[in-house]
Parts: structure tokens; C-alpha cells; sequence
């Protein structure tokens, strides 16, 4: 397919471009605490747009999604810690690893529809926590401690480079006639099969996306926090988490993930603190109230009752 | 029996139904024809509670239920076969039959109402064990028609009740609706077969528009020779 | 280009229940062929056996003497063979316009643009007389509209042979002289073949060049409208003695 030309691009991707750009140049100056403070809502906003491929473009619920996470953190405690690889190969081997393991799983999960892909997506961080714990090179119960010192320069730009990839490819994907094949399949898979759409095909194609940025920030994650760590890695309340946030921001959309994970990473770093371990229950409450009276989102909501807006919000 | 007065309704903001006064009289058999998007099934949908009016009044049987809610409707003695059917697809046939005896009045009976439906529709007994939603699409609608049967009402609202059954049993049920009307039941059915309906009904009502333009007995209604040229043109 | 598609002995059983138990039947380019039978005759359920929404439990399809039962459904699609769904399924989320767009972008046109795709539908709807619909909600259709969305989405996958199931119902009689009107004039148009499962007998009538009737998943008569409608069989299984008083 040709490449948009450069007028026709929307609004919202020119706010994100410029939004990322700005951050990209004032990084070297922002001091380091702000510095990894805003690391951490970007492997948010990352793991929010991989999520969105598969979950926000289709409406295929996976609760699982943390196990691309930790394959990429295992990937890169391995690479990094026993043959000291550079962590950015790290990074780059966790997606593919996490890419791999998603073809692997969704030739055979996404066979299932609704509720019941949701149902089998929940075993897999139950298991991959199991595969692990027994597994000696990974250091099975204890994780792994790597020792690369503090470097949240190239953790922003590894990151960042993450992201607009994400975002790039989101716009690509739902402006073409691959976004007309998504929508289709979201809106009633048997009808677009009909069609010609070939939705099996498809669908893995999302979920192998998801599973590769996934991983890549997962790799990151591991590097910021210079170790992996079993029951961290695989916990199911990170999924919730990532869920939460394109809910929140709107699922599908281009602008979604980033609102989203603004607004669930700001509050919990800042204010949750004082109540700690109710976080879940909170962000939980929000997510049910969203889905009940705001199922659009952020995003799809404004998209709906301000119609100026629908042009400039995607 | 039932009747609506000066209706407006609509869907999220676009006004569909304008200005619909029309009345089902106690034991009669009414029947609402008209084009395509006219508003038929809106009208129908009004009275059985799924669309709110925004302006004008539903009666029945002396009492306004303007405001009820969809749910209660069928307790109070009113029963439809909505458009498109909304059938439970994982439930079998038999269990979207017994729902429709879910209102107090009809639970006694229910039994030998699904006997009398299963009479109506040999076919269905032989799939009462099969979800509903792998029955053919004619299976379905018989379903449909049985299960607002099923809550013994004292109105009868069907929307279509032709559509995607076999020309023989398009036949056979008319005759039956017929039965039911001289038995005592009030019927408002909306047809697209329009001669084969005002042939059994008392009195017709046409829309177009959102708007009733037409109304009386059913020899007034449509020139019968007109109308008759409009369907047997077979080459 | 004339195509030729054969079906032979085709059998479909769900568990225990025989839905289809040996129909074969031929459909070519330009030609018609009317397919009825009473509800729950196996009608549908062969025509999704063509179609490859279902695997034939027995039998063979060919498509210009290529065997492709068992293929997918969308790569029937490409090949030029779709099908309508006997209840609508509109994507509900997307316009008219948006619908036929994904019809047209994954058929066998394989149009890549969305923007030249779109423009296109409007065409198609036209076609269809759906025009004035053409960027509504696809939710906001009646069910007549969206059997006609049905059948401009399967004119859109640019499909030569097309399996049309019940598209004629629900029509008041005026309205269903102009439909048939309609297709028949689109059919000489665009020259596809067409399998055409119908209640709607004068439909069947005016427009089929032959007539397949199956009861309980068997064939129990075929050949040309007159004849079969005038069979002591056809009438006593399906069209009912008193059937040209109330549903001609
Ligand atoms: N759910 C809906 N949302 C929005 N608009 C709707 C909806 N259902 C129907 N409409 C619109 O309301 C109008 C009347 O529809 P209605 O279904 O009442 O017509 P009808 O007379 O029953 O037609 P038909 O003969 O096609 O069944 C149509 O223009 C239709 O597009
Ligand atoms: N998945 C399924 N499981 C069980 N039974 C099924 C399944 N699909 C279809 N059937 C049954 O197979 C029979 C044939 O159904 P089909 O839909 O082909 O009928 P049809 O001839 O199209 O009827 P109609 O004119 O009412 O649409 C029906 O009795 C139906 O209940
Ligand atoms: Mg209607
Ligand atoms: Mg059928």
C-alpha cells in the first residue's frame, strides 16, 4: 500500500508525533528522578499500544497479555545476565521471542471467540509462572539480578523508539484497507469471512504485533529495574492493569493508550501510595464504572457527543 | 382494547413515527400494512415497550402504559413477536417456548399451550431439543410466533409472521390466526402480505411515513382487484 | 468468463440431525437457478456448504473442475463465490458505504484504496437502491435494508456466481415487482450466476431459468418453474394446496 502523504495525516497523529518529538529533544535536560518517573509511564503507554492491537483493534479480551511482558524481561535477564549482550539486543531478542511465542499461542487460542479466548487467555501467566519456577536457568523462584548500572537516557530513548513504532504502525494499520478488515472482523467475524476477509490470518497478525512490542518493553522493564523476578513478572494484575488504560483512553483508537496510560500511571504513582494495596480495588471500580456508563472511553466518548472534536480525536 | 394516541417516536434523535393514532378493538383482528421503513415495527415496538414514545399515549384496556416498562408488558396481557425474533440462541426450542409462559397467568396452562403450539408447528416439536439458535431461519420465526402464544395474552402483536415461512404454511397459519381471533383473541399483526392478511382481517390500518394515511375495513381499504392484478401478474 | 459450478451429492449431518443427504445441482455463469423447499429442508445449509462456511460431511464441490469443498470461506470469496446471510449481518458499527468497502477491498476485486473503495459502494448501493442510506449507521436499517445491504456487499466481493438467501422477503407486493425488476436488470448487468433460495414463489417464478426442490435434505423435483410448481409432489411437501390464493 502507498504511504499516506504527509497533509492527509490526521490531527491526532500529528499531536502524538509533535507530543513525542518535544520529549525526545527536552530528555537530555529533564533531571534523572522526573526522568525515570516518566520511563515508567512510557513502558505503560507502550504496553497499553501493544495491547491495543489485539485487544482494542479486534475486541479480543486477553487477560494474558503480561506473559510477551515477561518473556521479553526473561529474555533479556538471560541474554544480559549470562552472555552480556548489550541490553538494547536484550530488547530486541525479547520481542522477537515474545513474537514468536504469540504465533505459537494464538494459532491455537484465537480459534476461540469472546468469552472464551478471554477464559484461556487468563491460564497463560499461570502457567508460563510455573514453566519458569522450574526452570534453573532462569533462576527459578529467585529471578535474576543483573548488575548494568543506571542509565535512563537510553531507557527513554529505547522506549521512546518503541512507541513511535507503536503509534506508527497503528495509524498505517487502521487507515488502510487492513482497518476495514479489523472493524469488519470486530463488528461480526462470520460476515467479514464471507466476504473474503481471512480472518484467522488476520487476527494472528495483530496478536504477533502485540506480542513483539510487548516483549520489547518488557525487555526495557527489566533493564530499568536491573533484574526480573518470578512472581512480578507473570502477575495478572499487570494485565489489569494495561486493560484499564485502553479502556479507559478508548479502545482502538490512536490517542487511547497514551490518555489511558496517563491516567492510570499519574494517579497511582502520586496518590495511591497512601493507600497501598487498594490500588487494584480502585482502578478496578473506575474500570467498571467506564465500561458501564463510558464504554467508549476517553476518547470515544468526546469522539461522540463533541462532534467537532471527530476529526481531530482518533 | 389497545390504542395509541398521537404518538411521536424515534430512534437516538431521528423522528420516525409522527403522528400514529390508531386502535385495536377488543376480539378483532387489526392489521398495520404500509412501505418499506414506514414505521410498522417502530409502532409495534412502542407498544410492546422497547421503543419510549416522546410524545402521545398507549392505552390498554383503560389504562395508560405509556411509561411501563418492556418487562411488564406481558403480564398485563400483552404478547409479541417482535422484528428479527430475539430468540435465546442457547437455549433449545422448548426453552424459549416455556420463557414465553413466564408471566403468572400463563404458568398453569403451559403445558397444554405447548401442546397447541406444537400442533401449529409439527416441525418444532421434532427440534424442541435444538438450540434455537442453530434452527433454520423459518424454524425460527415459528419459535417466535409460539412463544408469544405461549404467555396465553389477551392481545396478540406480530410483526411479519409470513416472513421466511413456506408458502404452505403461510396458508396454514393464517387460518389459524384466524381460529385464534374467533376464539376470542385480539389480534394486531403487521404483513407484508398484505391481501392474505386483510382477507382475514376486520379492519386495516396504512402507514407511510411515520404517518397512518388510511384506515376502515379491509374491503374499503384496498381496491381487491387492484390489488389482486399486483400479485398474480405470473407470466 | 463462464464458470461452472458443481455440487454432487453433497451431505451435511450436525450430530444426529441428516441436513442435507445427497443434493447435487450445477450452476453456470448468466444462468438462475431457484432452490426451495419447507423450513428447515436443508436449503441454507447447503448453500453454506458451497460457500465453505461449512465442511460437506460427504460429497464434493468443484469450481470449474477444480474440487474445493472444504475450502474457507473467504477463499471461496476470492475464487468468486459469495453468499448472502438468510438473517442479516450487517456490520453494525460501519456505514452502508463502509460495508460494501470491506466487501469490495476483500473480494475478488481485491481494490486496495479505502478512499477509491468507497467511492465505488456508492455506486453499488445505487445499484441496490440504497442510496439514500449510503452513510448511515448500518444499525439504522430495517430488515428489508438490510437484506439489500446483504446482497450490494455480495455484488461488491465482484463474485460471479452468488448464492442468494431469501432476499425478497418481507417485500409489500409493489414493492417486490420493483425488486425483482431490480435484480433482474442488475443480474443482465453484471452477469453473474445466481443460486437463489426463496419462499417468495413469484420470485422463484419470474426469475429462475430452472428449479431445484429438496425436502428433508433430498431432491424431490426439478426443472423448469412451471413444471415444478405444477408437480403433485412439489405441492403436497411444499406450496399447500390453497398456496395460490395467499402467496403467489
Ligand atoms: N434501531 C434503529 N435505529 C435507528 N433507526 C432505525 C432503527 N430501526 C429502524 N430505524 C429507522 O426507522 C424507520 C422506520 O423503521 P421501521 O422498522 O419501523 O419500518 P417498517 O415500516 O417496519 O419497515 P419494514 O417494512 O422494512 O419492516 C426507518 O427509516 C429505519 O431506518
Ligand atoms: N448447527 C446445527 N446443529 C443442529 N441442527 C442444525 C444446525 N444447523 C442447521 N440445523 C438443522 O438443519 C435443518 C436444515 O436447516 P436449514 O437452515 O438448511 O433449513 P432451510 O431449508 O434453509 O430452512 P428455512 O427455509 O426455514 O430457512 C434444520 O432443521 C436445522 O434446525
Ligand atoms: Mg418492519
Ligand atoms: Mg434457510
Amino acid at each position: 500500500m502507498k504511504w499516506p502523504k504527509l497533509r492527509a495525516i490526521g490531527p491526532s497523529l500529528w499531536g502524538i508525533g509533535v507530543f513525542l518529538l518535544v520529549l525526545g529533544g527536552l530528555a537530555p535536560w529533564i533531571p534523572r528522578f522526573p526522568l525515570t518517573i516518566l520511563v515508567n509511564l512510557l513502558i505503560f503507554a507502550a504496553l497499553a499500544y501493544s495491547l491495543n492491537f489485539i485487544t482494542g483493534l479486534t475486541g479480543y479480551v486477553n487477560f494474558g497479555h503480561v506473559v510477551f511482558m515477561a518473556v521479553g524481561a526473561y529474555t533479556l535477564g538471560y541474554t544480559v545476565g549470562t552472555i552480556r549482550l548489550h541490553p538494547l539486543g536484550g530488547v530486541a531478542l525479547g520481542g522477537l521471542m515474545a513474537l514468536v511465542l504469540a504465533l505459537g499461542l494464538g494459532a491455537v487460542t484465537l480459534r476461540f471467540r469472546g468469552v472464551y479466548f478471554a477464559i484461556a487467555s487468563l491460564v497463560t501467566p499461570l502457567a508460563g509462572l510455573n514453566i519458569v519456577l522450574v526452570l534453573p536457568a532462569l533462576g527459578g523462584g529467585q529471578g535474576i539480578l543483573l548488575n548494568i548500572g543506571f542509565d535512563p537516557l537510553s531507557w527513554f530513548y529505547t522506549i521512546w523508539a518503541i512507541i513511535a513504532t507503536e503509534v506508527g504502525l497503528t495509524y498505517w494499520i487502521t487507515h488502510g484497507r487492513l482497518g476495514y478488515g479489523i472493524r469488519a472482523i470486530k463488528s461480526d467475524e462470520d460476515a467479514a469471512k464471507s466476504l473474503g476477509v481471512n480472518a484467522p490470518r488476520l487476527k494472528l497478525f495483530l496478536f504477533a504485533l502485540s506480542g513483539l512490542f510487548a516483549g520489547a518493553t518488557g525487555g526495557v522493564y527489566a533493564w530499568t529495574t536491573s533484574g526480573v523476578f518470578p512472581e512480578a513478572a507473570f502477575d495478572l494484575t499487570f494485565s489489569l492493569r494495561m486493560l484499564a488504560m485502553i479502556v479507559i483512553g478508548g479502545m482502538g483508537t490512536l490517542l487511547g493508550p497514551l490518555i489511558g496510560a496517563i491516567a492510570v500511571y499519574l494517579p497511582s504513582r502520586f496518590f495511591l501510595t497512601i493507600f497501598i494495596g487498594t490500588e487494584s480495588i480502585i482502578i478496578g471500580l473506575v474500570v467498571i464504572v467506564i465500561a458501564l456508563f463510558v464504554p467508549g472511553g476517553i476518547v470515544g466518548t468526546l469522539r461522540k457527543y463533541v462532534p467537532e472534536l471527530r476529526r481531530i480525536l482518533e | 382494547m389497545l390504542r395509541l394516541d398521537g404518538v411521536q417516536a424515534g430512534y437516538d434523535g431521528t423522528q420516525v413515527l409522527w403522528d400514529v393514532t390508531l386502535a385495536a378493538e377488543k376480539g378483532a383482528m387489526t392489521v398495520l400494512i404500509g412501505p418499506n421503513g414506514a414505521g410498522k415495527s417502530t409502532t409495534l415496538k412502542v407498544i410492546n415497550g422497547l421503543v419510549r414514545p416522546t410524545r402521545g399515549h398507549v392505552v390498554f384496556q383503560g389504562e395508560d402504559i405509556t411509561r411501563t416498562p418492556a418487562h411488564e408488558r406481558p403480564g398485563k396481557g400483552i404478547a409479541a413477536c417482535p422484528e428479527g425474533r430475539r430468540l435465546f440462541p442457547l437455549l433449545t426450542t422448548e426453552g424459549n417456548l416455556r420463557l414465553g409462559a413466564y408471566p403468572k397467568g400463563a404458568r398453569s396452562s403451559a403445558d397444554e399451550t405447548l401442546t397447541y403450539v406444537y400442533e401449529l408447528f409439527p416441525r418444532l416439536r421434532e427440534r424442541a431439543r435444538v438450540k434455537a439458535g442453530r434452527l433454520s431461519g423459518g424454524e425460527q420465526q415459528m419459535v417466535g410466533i409460539g412463544r408469544a402464544l405461549m404467555s396465553k395474552p389477551s392481545i396478540l402483536v406480530l410483526d411479519e409472521p409470513s416472513l421466511g415461512l413456506a408458502p404452505k404454511l403461510v396458508s396454514e397459519i393464517f387460518v389459524k390466526i384466524r381460529e385464534l381471533r374467533e376464539a376470542g383473541l385480539t389480534v394486531l399483526m403487521v404483513e407484508q402480505n398484505a391481501y392474505a392478511a386483510l382477507r382475514i382481517a376486520d379492519f386495516g390500518y396504512v402507514m407511510q411515513n411515520g404517518h397512518v394515511v388510511k384506515s376502515g375495513p379491509p374491503n374499503q381499504l384496498l381496491d381487491l382487484e387492484e390489488l389482486r392484478k399486483a400479485y398474480f401478474a405470473i407470466p | 468468463m463462464s464458470r461452472t459450478l458443481e455440487a454432487s451429492e453433497i451431505h451435511k449431518y450436525f450430530g444426529g440431525v441428516k441436513a442435507v443427504q445427497g443434493v447435487s445441482l450445477t450452476l453456470e455463469t448468466a444462468r438462475i437457478i431457484g432452490l426451495i423447499g419447507p423450513n428447515g429442508s436443508g436449503k441454507s445449509t447447503l448453500l453454506n456448504v458451497i460457500a465453505g462456511i461449512e465442511k460437506p460431511t460427504k460429497g464434493t464441490v468443484t469450481v470449474d473442475g477444480r474440487r474445493v469443498d472444504g475450502w474457507p470461506a473467504h477463499r471461496m470469496v476470492e475464487l468468486g463465490v459469495a453468499k448472502t446471510h438468510q438473517i442479516p449481518k450487517p456490520f453494525l458499527g460501519m456505514t452502508c458505504r463502509e460495508n460494501v468497502a470491506v466487501a469490495m477491498m476483500y473480494g475478488s476485486r481485491r481494490e486496495g484504496e479505502p478512499a477509491s473503495a468507497l467511492e465505488e459502494s456508492r455506486r453499488i448501493l445505487a445499484m441496490v437502491g440504497l442510496d439514500r442510506r449510503a452513510d448511515a449507521p448500518a444499525s439504522n436499517l430495517t430488515v428489508q435494508e438490510r437484506k439489500r445491504l446483504e446482497f450490494a456487499r455480495v455484488l461488491a466481493t465482484g463474485a460471479g456466481l452468488v448464492l442468494l438467501d431469501e432476499i425478497f422477503a418481507g417485500l409489500s407486493p409493489d414493492e417486490l415487482r420493483d425488486a425483482i425488476a431490480l435484480f433482474a436488470r442488475v443480474q443482465k448487468e453484471q452477469g453473474f450466476g445466481a443460486l437463489v433460495v426463496e419462499h417468495v414463489m413469484r420470485a422463484v417464478m419470474i426469475l429462475s431459468d430452472f428449479v431445484v426442490v429438496i425436502e428433508e435434505g433430498r431432491k424431490i423435483a426439478e426443472g423448469s418453474p412451471k413444471e415444478v410448481v405444477e408437480d403433485p409432489a412439489v405441492i403436497e411437501a411444499y406450496l399447500g394446496s390453497e398456496a395460490t390464493n395467499v402467496t403467489p
